[in-house]
C-alpha cells in the first residue's frame, strides 16, 4: 500500500494486475513451493512496486485520466482539508465500538516517537558487558549436583506455649524486612539498568517558590523528562519544614533515556569534577541499588546544563541525588555492573 | 497498556459504514446516534470525574529532545539525545584523556619536570610540607587503585601499577638531592614546617615590612 502511495496519480488509476504483470514469470518446472510462490505473486508484487518501476503511460491512458471529470461526477461530497482524526480520549474496554488506536499508531494519544538512536552505553552492554560478566562469575556446578535448598529465613515459635501452634512465623530479628537473596549470574539473569531515578531536594523551596522552578528545569534539561514536585514527609522544626511542604522535585528515567542519562554521567561528567575519587563503595540498599550525589558545582558540568548556564541562577543551582536501580539482586553485583559500565568506587565496601 | 484483541476496526475512518450501527446495538440505553456523537456525549460525562468504564488516555508530556552528536576527546563520535540545542558537542576532557579511567596512559600522569631545578630550590628553602601528594600517600595509593579493580580487570591493574612504579622512581630520582629520605610518618613533615618557620627571620609576625627588611639586609652586608 505504501508502495502504491509512492506512485504517481495517474500510475494510481492503472489497474494492479498490469502493474504485477511484469514480476510474475512463471516456472517450468512444477513444484509445491512454485506453486505457493506463483499464488503469492500478486501480493509480493504489489508490495516489490516502486516508482521507478511504474510501466509508462499510453496516450490513450493519458487521454482517459480526467480528474476533474470525477469530481464532477462524485456523488458525496470529500471531508474538507482541515478534517483530521482525533482519537478518542477514553479507552472504554475492548467491547466498546469506539476504540483507540494503538500506540505505534502516530495519532494516537499515547504515540511515544522514537527510538531515534541506539545508546552507545547499551550497545556496550548488549554486546560485551552481559556476556563478559556471564562468563566472568561463572561457577561451575557438576551436572547431577542436588540444588541447595534455601533454609527457612522466619524464625518459627518454640512450642512453649500451646498458643505458638498454628501461628504465622515471625520475620528476622532487628527489622520485619526480609532482605533479597543474591542470584547468580546465570545466562538468563545478568543485572542491567532498570531505571535511573534522579532527585533534588531545595528546602529553601519553602521560602521561594523559585527554587522549585530552577530544580525542575534543570532536572527537565538533564533528563528530557518533566520532574514532579515531591513533598516533605514530616515536619521539622529546627529546618523551619512542615509536612506537605513543596520542597524538592524528582523524575526517573527508564531504557534508553536511562543509559544516556550514565553514559553522560560516567564519560562527560565525573571526569571534569575535580579531585573526584569516585562512587564511595560504600553506597547501596543491599538490594542492588546504588546512589551517588551530585553538589550544585557537579550538576553544572553536564553539558546540557552548561549549554546555556546563563538562563539558570546560580544561587539557586540545585544539587541532586541519582539512584541507579538495577536488577541485581545484591550490592556487589550491582558495583561489578557499575563498574563494568566504567563507574569507578573507591574507600571501604560494605556488602 | 494491555489491549484485548477485538474485532472491531480500530479507526473509526476505515469503518465508517458499520459503527453507526454497531454503536446503537452495544449501547442500547443511548438513542440511536452516529458515533460522533456518542463520544463527546460520554466524554464530557467522563471530564466531570473519573469514572469506572472509561480509561483516560493521557497524552505524554515530551520535552523536545534533539539528535546532539559528541565528540570525545580522543575525536570518537557518537550520538546521543538531549536537551541541548547544540549539534554538536566537544568535550575538552572526559573518560578518555582523564587518568582514572585510562591509568596506564603516561602522558596523563603528573610526572614533575624540574628541569631548572626551581622546585627543588622550593623545598630545600620550605621544606616538603607544601607538596599536595608526598611519596608515601603515593606508594600507598598504587596497590589501592589495583585493588580497586577487583581482579576482573587484573593485567590492567599490573600494567598500571608497573606504570606507577617508574614514575615514582623517576620522581625519587628527582627529589633524591633534595631530601635524603622520605618521611615516615605524616608528623615528620609537620616539624619539617615548623623547623622552617624557626629557621626563618623574626619578621614573621609583627616584624619588619619587607622594605624594612631589605634596608636592614644591605647595611648588615656593608658591615
Amino acid at each position: 500500500m505504501a508502495s502504491l502511495r509512492g506512485l504517481s496519480r495517474p500510475a494510481r488509476s492503472v489497474h494492479v494486475p498490469q502493474l504485477a504483470r511484469q514480476t510474475y514469470t512463471a516456472g517450468t518446472i512444477r513444484c509445491a513451493s512454485s506453486q505457493t510462490a506463483e499464488a503469492a505473486a500478486p501480493v509480493l508484487s504489489e508490495l516489490e512496486n516502486s516508482t521507478l518501476t511504474a510501466p509508462q503511460l499510453g496516450d490513450e491512458e493519458k487521454r482517459e485520466f480526467r480528474p476533474w471529470k470525477r469530481a464532477a461526477d462524485r456523488k458525496y461530497q470529500l471531508p474538507s482539508g482541515r478534517y483530521q482524526y482525533h482519537p478518542p480520549k477514553y479507552n472504554r474496554g475492548p467491547l466498546h465500538p469506539i476504540q483507540s488506536p494503538p500506540s505505534s499508531d502516530p495519532v494516537a494519544r499515547d504515540f511515544v516517537p522514537g527510538p531515534f538512536n541506539l545508546p552507545r552505553l547499551k550497545q556496550t552492554y548488549h554486546s560485551t558487558i552481559a556476556p563478559d560478566l556471564m562468563t566472568l562469575t561463572y561457577t561451575h556446578v557438576p551436572p547431577g549436583t542436588p540444588e541447595k535448598e534455601t533454609p527457612q529465613r522466619l524464625r518459627g515459635w518454640d512450642g512453649s506455649s500451646p498458643y505458638h501452634k498454628n501461628r504465622a512465623l515471625r520475620g528476622p530479628r532487628g527489622g520485619a524486612v526480609l532482605r533479597l537473596l543474591e542470584r547468580d549470574i546465570t545466562f538468563n539473569n545478568v543485572p542491567e539498568i532498570r531505571e535511573i531515578t534522579i532527585a533534588s531536594n531545595v528546602p529553601d523551596a519553602v521560602h521561594d517558590p523559585d527554587h522549585l522552578l530552577v530544580a525542575r528545569s534543570v532536572l527537565l534539561a538533564l533528563t528530557g523528562t518533566t520532574p514532579e514536585i515531591t513533598k516533605t514527609k514530616s515536619n521539622v522544626v529546627q529546618w523551619g519544614i512542615k509536612k506537605g511542604d513543596k520542597a524538592g522535585v524528582k523524575t526517573t528515567v527508564y531504557g534508553n533515556a536511562a543509559y544516556e542519562f550514565l553514559d553522560r554521567c560516567v564519560h562527560l561528567v565525573f571526569p571534569r569534577i575535580k579531585d573526584w575519587k569516585g562512587i564511595p563503595a560504600t553506597t547501596g540498599d543491599s538490594a542492588g541499588n546504588l546512589a551517588f550525589g551530585l553538589t550544585p558545582d557537579e550538576v553544572k558540568l553536564f553539558p546540557e546544563i552548561e549549554a546555556n548556564y546563563w538562563l539558570y541562577p546560580a544561587k539557586m543551582m540545585p544539587g541532586c541525588r541519582v539512584f541507579i536501580k538495577t536488577s541485581a539482586t545484591s550490592d556487589r553485583q550491582a558495583r561489578l555492573l557499575l563498574e563494568a559500565f566504567g563507574v569507578p568506587f573507591y574507600g571501604p565496601i560494605r556488602n | 497498556m494491555g489491549k484485548l484483541p477485538s474485532t472491531i476496526l480500530r479507526r473509526p475512518s476505515l469503518a465508517t459504514g458499520c459503527l453507526p450501527s454497531t454503536a446503537s446495538l452495544a449501547l442500547p440505553h443511548h438513542t440511536p446516534t452516529s458515533a460522533a456523537t456518542v463520544n463527546q456525549s460520554s466524554s464530557q460525562h467522563a471530564a466531570a470525574g473519573q469514572v469506572r468504564h472509561a480509561t483516560f488516555v493521557p497524552r505524554s508530556r515530551r520535552p523536545y529532545q534533539f539528535t546532539q552528536l559528541v565528540q570525545l576527546s580522543d575525536g570518537s563520535t557518537f550520538t546521543m539525545r538531549t536537551t541541548s540545542p547544540l549539534a554538536l558537542y566537544k568535550s575538552a576532557k572526559d573518560s578518555r584523556n582523564h587518568v582514572l579511567w585510562q591509568p596506564t596512559e603516561k602522558s596523563l600522569r603528573n610526572v614533575e619536570v624540574d628541569e631548572a631545578g626551581k622546585l627543588a630550590a622550593f623545598r630545600e628553602r620550605y621544606g616538603t610540607s607544601w607538596d599536595l601528594e608526598t611519596p608515601t600517600a603515593e606508594s600507598a595509593e598504587a596497590p589501592s587503585a589495583s585493588g580497586k579493580q577487583e581482579g576482573s580487570k587484573a593485567d590492567a591493574a599490573a600494567a598500571s601499577k608497573e606504570g606507577k612504579e617508574k614514575g615514582e622512581k623517576k620522581e625519587v630520582e628527582a627529589k633524591a638531592p633534595t631530601q635524603e629520605a622520605a618521611p615516615a610518618d605524616p608528623f615528620d613533615s609537620l616539624v619539617d614546617l615548623i623547623s622552617a618557620y624557626a629557621s626563618e627571620d623574626k619578621n614573621i609576625k609583627g616584624g619588619l615590612s619587607a622594605k624594612d627588611q631589605a634596608r636592614k639586609d644591605k647595611s648588615g652586608k656593608k658591615k
